[in-house]
């Protein structure tokens, strides 16, 4: 007994001394502002006052009854979709044709479509907004292209798009290094081996190098799912939600429930659901594609 | 080996509490302010160098609320973090949420000095009075006059547009002298804090009646298809959509083009108010020479609204009452009462900073012309309430539905029931 409590403190005592100081930072900017967040959701809080009641589940029955909120919620899901589709497909056909062996300056375009990822979304979004609002516009009127010559940014229609354009740009290079490092990692015997059996190379990529693919396309597609979910950089400077909120992502309503509308309790009780879903949709795609893994 | 872990955590530990710990020992007093007015960031910071250099012992820093960020949210981050500024710039309908923290300031000197109604948004319920009036300010139809008198071929005067008609019959005077007549600007809180707020503020000069207006809107009483200040407002802005420089796509153009395009006197008439002016002095190529029209909403031009801007005090100092030293505190009311009653401070900030200061006492007058002209309206009484006590979403969601209207997504049946149905939302 004395033996197994010795045991248990010096175990606490090495955990202490390697992770404690880890531990201690991820309760309070993690845990504790998360469970706090929780306990605001039940109140009328504006953010800054000192008093507030506590309102029971009113502000979850509001975020169910706003319009707004789902048809935001339903425009992310639609941009998700569209991200985690396009970034992955041209990620991986980005680093199938950079792992060739006919490829010259491989590890030179390999950081030019990496770089994207290393500007900042902010900075990305006002780059853009001057390429699609200026720079495509005069094209379009010069040469005559009608669907160039307005402004995409002030198109309900084609706003989104623009949305999907730079996310696309900007994380088709990430995904594409993991892709890489992923690629690199098949062993070369299996493609041999593959390549005497008969198999041509639209086989072995589909019999062979796919499944074998699985952990990196687990680790992208989680990784663009999540990210997508929760863009509000490039959503405010690229369209700042215009026009007329017709590009407002979902983290940008949050964020304006909470700040600028000053109900930080209805805020919050969006992003707790909004934690939620996304939780939800992470664990079941990692639970299910997880199954499609193999072993080599 | 094992000595040597523990050891550094030690040190580690002791390093971060140290960090905590207040540096309470400097004996200079530091005070800093939160600004909210970017367009006067420079000016602030030099007022405040000064401020610091002929005082003993006090210094005074500036921050800035970035822009695209509302002042309330900048603030609530500062207390958060328990590092608030000692004088916060706040909107004037924002003052009063920060009623548990603020200062009273009822026995300041500068309170009996404060124009009439300056106090109104700064008094809570209990009689406390909780902010400096920072500025007046107003809006319309800013002109440039070269372009103006060029087009009626002499010394243009603004008396003479009291009416939609007179407006329109300027639109095309300036379209035939070769320029381009108007620009909108599609800001969201341009359109809907400012522009459509015409139509609240037209309903009466009582404000009580505004107020009461607001809240048939609130409970559905109000419909904006009866009313005809209303519709007059809308179907002045349906003949700015038709003499609009972006018409082709109107929602494209910007603020920043909207200062370059009257700067340089491409167009002759933009809606903003006076705080447009350091950027338009930036590309002024005229000599120098706007001023401002009313909006007129109707073909009389007794209506209300036909020959007055919007004019009120937008901007409030909050002074912290929690976070900061009495000393510093002491310091803050200092710098207050040295811009109200210096005559050093008042030049500096009404002429440097180009401030229409909210303070009788002070006789002097900011340079810049459109100050200048919203100066003239105040003294020949030709003024309106500028509602500022709309709700915090308000111009974002009512700019959004003006936007949807210029760039007729929506004709004005839907926009009114959208704007109906953002009020009967409010507070629920």
């Amino acid at each position: 007994m004395l033996a197994l409590e010795k045991r248990f403190i010096d175990k606490l005592k090495t955990y202490l001394i390697f992770a404690g100081p880890t531990t201690l930072a991820f309760l309070t900017v993690i845990i504790l502002p998360f469970l706090f967040g929780i306990y605001l959701t039940f109140t009328n809080w504006d953010g800054i006052a000192k008093a507030y009641d506590f309102v029971g589940f009113s502000n979850y029955v509001t975020v169910f009854r706003d319009d707004a909120f789902w048809r935001s919620f339903l425009l992310t899901v639609k941009y998700v979709a569209y991200t985690v589709v396009i970034v992955n497909t041209l990620g991986f056909i980005l680093a199938y044709i950079l792992t060739g062996d006919q490829v010259p300056g491989q590890n030179l375009l390999r950081t030019g479509f990496f770089v994207p990822n290393l500007i900042g979304g902010i900075i990305l979004g006002l780059v853009w907004r001057f390429i699609f609002s200026n720079i495509l516009v005069f094209i379009g009127r010069q040469l005559n292209i009608s669907f160039l010559s307005y402004s995409w940014l002030t198109n309900p229609d084609k706003v989104l798009w623009t949305l999907v354009i730079v996310s696309v740009w900007q994380y088709s290079g990430y995904m594409m290094i993991i892709f890489i490092a992923g690629l690199v990692n098949i062993p070369k015997d299996l493609i041999e081996a593959a390549r005497i059996d008969g198999a041509n190379g639209f086989q072995r990529l589909r019999m062979l190098i796919l499944p074998l693919m699985v952990p990196s396309f687990i680790v992208t597609v989680f990784l663009t799912i999540q990210r997508g979910f929760m863009v509000y950089d490039v959503n405010l400077a690229l369209t700042q939600g215009g026009p007329f909120k017709t590009s407002e992502l979902i983290s940008m309503h949050v964020y304006e429930k909470a700040f600028l509308a000053q109900q930080y309790g209805v805020g919050q009780s969006q992003a707790f659901f909004l934690f939620l879903l996304v939780a939800a949709i992470s664990v079941t795609q990692v639970y299910f594609s997880k199954k499609l893994e193999v072993e080599a | 080996m094992k000595r040597t872990g523990l050891g550094l955590c030690l040190l580690v530990l002791v390093l971060v509490l140290a960090s905590f710990s207040p540096a309470v020992l400097a004996q200079d007093v530091h005070i800093t302010i939160l600004n909210s007015k970017g367009e006067i960031q420079t000016q602030l910071e030099e007022i405040a160098a000064y401020y610091s250099s002929i005082t003993d012992g006090v210094t005074v820093e500036v921050i800035a609320a970035p822009v695209g960020q509302s002042p309330f949210e900048r603030a609530v981050a500062l207390y958060a973090s328990g590092n608030a500024p000692a004088i916060l710039m706040l909107d004037a309908g924002d003052v009063l949420l920060f009623q548990d923290r603020a200062l009273a300031l009822n026995d300041e000197k500068w309170v009996k000095d404060a124009i009439p109604n300056s106090l109104d948004m700064a008094t809570a319920e209990d009689g406390r009075i909780l902010a400096f009036p920072v500025t007046v300010e107003g809006y319309g139809f800013i002109y440039n006059k070269a372009v103006l008198n060029e087009a009626v071929g002499g010394e243009f005067d603004p008396a003479t547009i009291n009416t939609r008609d007179a407006l329109k019959e300027l639109f095309d005077t300036i379209e035939n002298s070769g320029n381009n007549a108007i620009v909108i600007g599609p800001e969201d809180w341009s359109l809907g804090a400012h522009f459509f707020a015409l139509a609240y503020s037209g309903q009466s000069p009582d404000l009580a009646e505004v107020n009461a207006f607001l809240e048939g809107l609130k409970n559905g009483t109000v419909k904006l298809a009866d009313n005809a200040v209303a519709n007059g407002l809308l179907d002045t802005f349906d003949l700015m959509k038709e003499y609009n420089y972006d018409r082709l796509d109107p929602l494209a153009s910007t603020y920043d083009r909207g200062t370059q395009l009257i700067g340089e006197g491409e167009v002759g008439v933009w809606f903003q108010g006076n705080w447009a002016w350091p950027g338009i002095a930036d590309f002024d190529t005229t000599g120098g020479q706007f001023g401002f029209l009313p909006v007129p909403i109707s073909n009389d031009p007794t209506d209300l609204g036909n020959t007055q801007i919007p004019v009120g005090v937008t901007k409030y100092f909050i002074l912290d009452g929690e976070q900061n030293s009495p000393a510093q505190q002491q310091a803050a009311k200092d710098f207050l009462n040295w811009l109200v009653y210096d005559p050093e401070g008042q030049r500096r900030f009404v002429q440097d900073a180009s401030i229409i200061p909210a303070f009788s006492n002070i006789t002097i007058a900011p340079n810049d012309p459109l100050s200048a002209s919203i100066m003239e309206y105040i003294q020949e009484g030709k003024t309106m309430n500028f509602i500022l006590n709309l709700p915090p979403d308000h111009w974002a969601n009512v700019g959004a539905s003006m936007q949807k209207y210029l760039s007729n997504f929506i004709d004005r049946a839907a926009f009114f029931a959208e704007v109906e149905a953002y009020w009967q939302g409010v507070g629920k």
